[in-house]
């Protein structure tokens, strides 16, 4: 394996709120994601690791610390060069999936597609139907999202997710809507794309069994990571 | 189709009913606008063209001279030309000036006319009138009048010098049609008998309560004129450059040239009025139109918030989802317009069959409209420049809603 990082963050500070409300997010983070790798973000809730996956997504930006994507410093870049690199090389899965309930599955896995403009309509279509195919829900390409069950959504999800073949995907608690049995295979889903293509998943996570399945655990606590350990090397295991 | 166009088109037909309401609003305030502007420009087209009909695009007149400049004081600030020059009632050399003035090409014809008031009498009653003598095939060329006779024929009083052709309200006044006698009293106070060989409706209320023609030979004798016209009238092929032209006739000819612009200048300006006015008033239908694109867009922004959001998260930008936001309001414009076209279209034709009887300024049985695509231009520019502004401010509202917020809300 070589250590090809395909994300970093150094001393990534970010404030929230205005005036006397405002709290001091997160304190000096640095990491790095490499290709192939799976790390997870645990921390009791409010501790800044969804802030901290926003800042990584370039959905927010840092009030001091740089973000690179493949080598370039990204945090300085204007809106839509960010939007770009987001299309492009960056796949977000939500817990609570966040799809266009209006569109169908197959749909919803289309609109990066479209953004991108790499491929044809058919051509996304056919893209769409495998990935859609290749998290199991290739007999329900045409259903409104919204008539599919919890545990459908969250796959055409990360199908949605996987749509321009990202280099990272940030997923914040991806499993967290889902019982067991979903969790355990959404998150066996996304460990073969993430080996077998070579990606780097970061994720939140509060579940301590998806978290100890991961390459790294960074432990979080008020804004500061407190220690990153690799898989079998945390402390308390 | 571009990402964000596909995607405004999936918001839009999303919510139908207020995509129908908004689209409703701009389809009627378009075809309001359209319908109004034809009705008002048919009034002062059929003004227009009656006035042209009548009198010809140019009136030239009196001659005039320069005063002596060493005899004339002139008042402070007087920008009135006129007061410089002395005026000579009468043209003496009527076929000269014609013979040059069809040397132009906007000329189409000319007529010479020798003009007076007299008083006209039938039976036992009397009117003042204005006698119009004319050379009946040169005015024929040069006038309408040919097309305006309404009771009689033309050729009876161009084959027989002691008819008249007698305007329509005036014939009513008088109580006489076509074959009837009338006299009219000369300005040596005798009574000359004459036919009424027609009668001539011009649509123009001055003109057909006042106006008789008899031929110029008959009239020069009945006025006791030495000069056979008081003015020539002009026909253009091109009577909106009316008003150069009369310029450079005066300074050729030295006569006083007036354009029918010049002429018919207060009811222009009242006819412009009327139509300036009801335009304002139907962009307010626009307005509200605007307004109600503004509501709905905003409603679509703030039921979209979530799926604002997402596209954020997925790589769409700023731009994009105001993007998205402007072609809504872009698809109900441009609909909205073409329909509202369609249906002011129809409005017009549907208007132009309503029964209306108009006897004063003018003379109309049925709405008079002009269609005239200046109306469908400046309604869908209205339409359009509306609908921008109105979705504006909700598409740059979406465009910078801060998609972590939301993410955020369903995530700690």
């Amino acid at each position: 394996m070589t250590n090809e990082v395909c994300l970093s963050c150094e001393g990534i500070e970010r404030y929230l709120g205005e005036e006397e409300e405002r709290v001091h997010a997160l304190r000096g983070i640095s990491l790095t994601l490499e290709a192939g790798t799976i790390h997870a973000v645990v921390g009791p809730s409010g501790c800044g690791k969804s802030t901290l996956l926003y800042i990584l997504g370039l959905l927010d930006h840092p009030d001091r610390g740089e973000v690179t994507i493949e080598a370039e410093a990204v945090s300085h870049l204007p809106d839509d060069v960010l939007s770009r690199k987001r299309n492009e090389l960056l796949g977000f899965i939500f817990q609570f999936h966040f799809l266009m309930e209006d569109f169908t599955a197959q749909e919803n896995v289309m609109i990066p597609m479209r953004r991108l403009g790499r491929l044809a309509e058919e051509a996304m279509r056919e893209r769409a139907a495998h990935l859609l195919d290749e998290v199991g829900l290739g007999a329900k390409l045409a259903r409104p999202s919204r008539h599919l069950s919890g545990g459908e959504q969250q796959r055409v999800a990360i199908a949605r997710a996987l749509a321009n073949d990202p280099r990272v995907i940030l997923a914040d608690e991806p499993t967290g809507n889902l019982d067991s049995a979903n969790s355990q295979r959404a998150f066996a889903l996304l460990q073969r794309i993430v080996r077998d293509e070579r990606k780097a998943l970061l994720l939140v996570t509060h579940n301590p069994e998806i978290a100890e399945r991961c390459d790294w655990i960074h432990e979080m606590q008020d804004g500061v990571l407190v220690g990153s350990h690799p898989r079998g090397t945390r402390p308390n295991d | 189709m571009t990402p964000t166009l596909h995607i405004a088109l999936r918001f839009l037909f999303h919510r139908k009913r207020a995509f129908i309401l908004s689209l409703c609003g701009v389809v009627f305030g378009v075809a309001i606008f359209v319908c109004t502007q034809a009705q008002t420009q048919g009034f002062a087209q059929r003004f227009i063209d009656s006035t042209l009909g009548s009198n010809g695009a140019i009136m030239l007149k009196a001659q005039f001279r320069p005063r002596a400049d060493n005899l004339f004081v002139e008042p402070k600030n007087s920008k009135v030309e006129a007061a410089h020059r002395r005026y000579f009632e009468g043209i003496t050399n009527a076929s000269e000036i014609m013979r040059i003035s069809r040397r132009f090409s906007n000329v189409v014809s000319c007529a010479p006319v020798l003009r007076g008031t007299l008083t006209a009498r039938a039976e036992f009653e009397n009117a003042t009138v204005d006698l119009f003598g004319i050379d009946p095939a040169l005015h024929l060329r040069t006038t309408d009048i040919g097309s305006q006779i309404i009771d009689g024929k033309f050729e009876d009083f161009r084959n027989n010098p002691n008819s008249v052709i007698i305007g329509s309200r005036l014939a009513e006044a008088l109580g006489i049609a076509a074959g009837d006698p009338v006299q009219l009293l000369s300005p040596g106070g005798e009574y000359w008998r004459f036919n009424v060989a027609a009668v001539a409706r011009s649509g123009v209320g001055a003109v057909d309560s006042t106006r008789v023609y008899c031929q110029a030979k008959i009239a020069q004798r009945l006025l006791r004129k030495p000069y056979p016209a008081t003015m020539i009238i002009y026909k253009l092929r091109d009577p909106e450059t009316a008003p150069e032209l009369a310029q450079h006739f005066e300074q050729l000819f030295q006569h006083e040239a007036r354009s029918w612009q010049e002429r018919e200048e207060a009811n222009l300006q009242l006819l412009l009025t009327l139509r300036l006015s009801t335009a304002i008033t139907v962009s307010l239908i626009i307005l509200l139109a605007g307004f109600g694109i503004f509501n709905v867009l905003t409603m679509t922004v703030l039921s979209k918030i979530k799926e604002i959001a997402i596209l954020r998260s997925i790589g769409y930008s700023r731009r994009d989802i105001s993007a998205i936001f402007l072609w809504q309001g872009a698809l109900i414009g441009a609909l909205g317009s073409i329909i509202g076209c369609i249906l002011g279209g129809l409005m017009v034709v549907g208007v132009s069959h309503i029964p209306l009887r108009v006897r004063g300024l003018l003379y109309a049985d049925y709405f008079p409209v002009a269609s005239d695509w200046h109306h469908y231009l400046w309604a869908t520019l209205l339409a359009l420049i509306a609908v921008a502004i109105a979705s504006w401010v909700p598409a740059h509202r979406a465009g910078q809603l801060p998609p972590v917020a939301t993410l955020r809300g369903s995530s700690v």
